[in-house]
């Protein structure tokens, strides 16, 4: 399990970590959203005991990582793919590191055979591409068998064949019952991968709550009807709280009733339904309803994006 | 590598880890990795080639030189003015350099690349991290000093000897001193470099400070200052090495033990100052 109370970070007048506190729970994986600059990279620094928080404090299994027997095999990080010496092979970095816990050339070797590097072990990192940086990072993540995962942008550079692999990966280390919390700004992967989401923008946790409930929450939820009777459908369901739009004719978005109502009221009056559907946000719109005040740096497109969805809503 | 692999693995893990005996990290194991991090690096081994290259070709050619055996383009003995010590151990002054990018590239490669924040994130006490790379460091270092050294040291005397120049022996007055000295001066550099280039966290500003401000500077200060100021710049590190490198005393340096004793008080200075920094700042 990995807590984190009251943690802060300032540089300067500039507080990159606003006071968060959240606990990623083991046996799921949990995904740390937000956009760049929100505070993810430094809150998992600071986890690491990288970066010395201004206050506040991260346990790992509840106590510091700093104060553990054997670090490593506490908790496994990828933070950047490619800070590994480029002189130097995969397997000997590897074994530099394991050391520091005991780990050995066998560990290794059947790890290098796990993330696919094994007929390139031998060869220097520097040679590697992104992907193979970030399986290699992931092979020091796992190398002491750590209860905790923690993972920075894991999919980052990886081709489809390694992001379907990496998510079968972590899903399996969550089932094993241990925690896994990995960062990304890949709205798409995190859906796919993430059980529960922890949501940072400027600093602030605005969201900790299930993938689910995250998206069940959006506005962006919605019941879309096709039927030759849109428009008297429509003004039967037209009411206080409820948001009707039209995209073409004959098909009607309805926000604020569910879609056994719809259902409902079309078999009362007798029309006719060629389609009857509940949409769910993705989770990009969900994400983009929240973060919307809490962007850094708003370009134009980013605005024109979540304008759209708003209006598509 | 699909995830019935995965399950394999991890389930075969317990055994292969040993987990009866729970993993520790220990200050041993910090120096173990350290060690399998120079060795795996191919330019520790050439560095250290070149090291004992520089440090015995240049003391032969030297001893050579000032025998008479070889001649200058000018056709005097070039030399000739310099003490034997002096002259058989001249490889030094172009192997300091060598250690001077050796000691600044150990310490300061992992900031290069980015690989400390792993390295500290494995030993979040981070000091064993300074140590083991001090520790191995010294450990290749030291033997290949030594062994240039004396090579230098018995060839070039030798030379000289055999050539009826002046020379010196093993026995001679302050002879034993200096050769000792000198290994002490060079392995003494290499911390002090390893220090700088994990204290200023980039190989350029390491070997800017190390060379230019540390080797160069005291001498182009010494000339360049009035008499006046050899009374500060004697307790600048390449100036207390010169008092215990060479037989040779000068009114304006330090003596052999003060020289000495001053010397290991910047090295010890770098130490601290490199592990304050670590410690303190973040990665």
């Amino acid at each position: 399990m990995l807590e984190v109370h009251g943690l802060t970070k300032r540089y300067g007048d500039t507080v990159a970590v606003d006071h968060i506190s959240f606990t990623v729970q083991p046996g799921v994986v949990t995904g740390f959203l937000g956009p760049n600059g929100a505070g993810k990279s430094t809150t998992m620094r600071m986890i690491l005991g990288l970066d010395r928080p201004t206050s506040g404090e991260a346990l790992v299994g509840g106590r510091s990582y700093a104060a553990s027997p054997a670090p490593l095999a506490e908790l496994g990080a990828l933070l950047e793919a490619k800070a590994v010496d480029k002189g130097r092979s995969a397997r000997n970095h590897l074994l530099a590191l394991g050391a520091t816990v005991g780990v050995g050339a066998e560990r290794v070797d059947e790890l290098l055979e796990v993330v696919g590097l094994a007929d390139v072990a031998r060869k220097p990192a520097g040679a590697f591409s992104l992907g193979m940086g970030q399986r290699l990072g992931i092979a020091s993540a796992l190398l002491a068998d750590p209860q905790v995962v923690m993972l920075d942008e894991p999919v980052n550079g990886l081709d489809p064949d390694g992001i379907l692999w990496i998510r079968g990966l972590l899903k399996e280390l969550a089932a094993e019952g241990r925690t896994v919390f990995l960062s990304s700004h890949l709205m798409s992967e995190m859906e796919q991968t993430a059980e529960h989401l922890i949501v940072i923008g400027r600093g602030r946790i605005i969201a900790d709550t299930s993938m689910a409930g995250f998206i069940a929450a959006s506005s962006s939820n919605h019941v879309r009807v096709v039927s030759p009777h849109a428009t008297s459908l429509r003004n039967l369901l037209v009411d206080d709280g409820v948001s009707i739009t039209s995209v073409e004719p004959g098909v009607l978005d309805i926000e604020g009733v569910p879609a056994a109502r719809v259902g409902d009221v079309a078999a009362e009056h007798g029309l006719t339904l060629h389609e009857l559907t509940t949409v769910e946000a993705s989770l990009e719109q969900a994400f983009m309803e929240l973060t919307r005040d809490s962007v850094e740096f708003h370009g134009a497109t980013a605005t024109t994006t979540s304008e759209t969805d708003r209006k598509a809503a | 590598m699909s995830t019935t692999t995965l399950t394999q693995d991890l389930d075969a893990r317990p055994s292969l880890l040993g987990r009866t005996a729970a993993p520790r990290t220990s200050l041993a194991r910090v120096v173990r990795s350290e060690w399998i991090k120079l060795r795996s690096l191919r330019s520790t081994w050439v560095m250290l080639a070149a090291l004992f290259a520089s440090i015995v070709a240049f003391g032969i050619i030297a001893s050579a030189v000032a025998s008479g055996s070889v001649t200058t383009p000018g056709g005097a003995p070039a030399f000739s003015g310099a003490s034997p010590v002096d002259t058989v151990l001249s490889g030094a002054n172009f192997g300091i350099l060598i250690v001077a990018v050796m000691g600044v590239l150990v310490g300061a490669r992992e900031y290069s690349s980015g690989l400390i924040r792993t390295s500290i994130a494995a030993v979040p006490r981070r000091w064993p991290i300074l140590v083991g790379k001090l520790v191995t460091f010294l450990a290749v270092l030291v033997p290949t000093v030594v062994v240039s050294v004396l090579i230098s040291f018995f060839v070039g005397t030798a030379i000289l000897t055999s050539a009826g120049v002046a020379s010196v022996t093993w026995s001679s007055a302050g002879v034993a001193g200096a050769v000792l000295g000198t290994i002490g001066y060079l392995a003494g550099i290499g911390v002090i470099g390893l220090c700088l280039g994990a204290l200023l966290r980039g190989v350029g500003a390491g070997l800017g400070v190390l060379i230019g401000g540390i080797l160069f500077l005291p001498t182009l200060a010494s000339a360049l200052l009035p008499d006046s100021w050899d009374s500060v710049l004697k307790y600048l590190p390449s100036n207390a090495g010169m008092s215990f490198t060479s037989v040779e005393s000068v009114d304006s340096m330090l003596s052999y033990g003060a020289g000495l004793a001053v010397f290991v008080a910047w090295v010890v200075l770098a130490v601290v100052g490199a592990v304050v920094a670590l410690l303190t700042r973040d990665a």
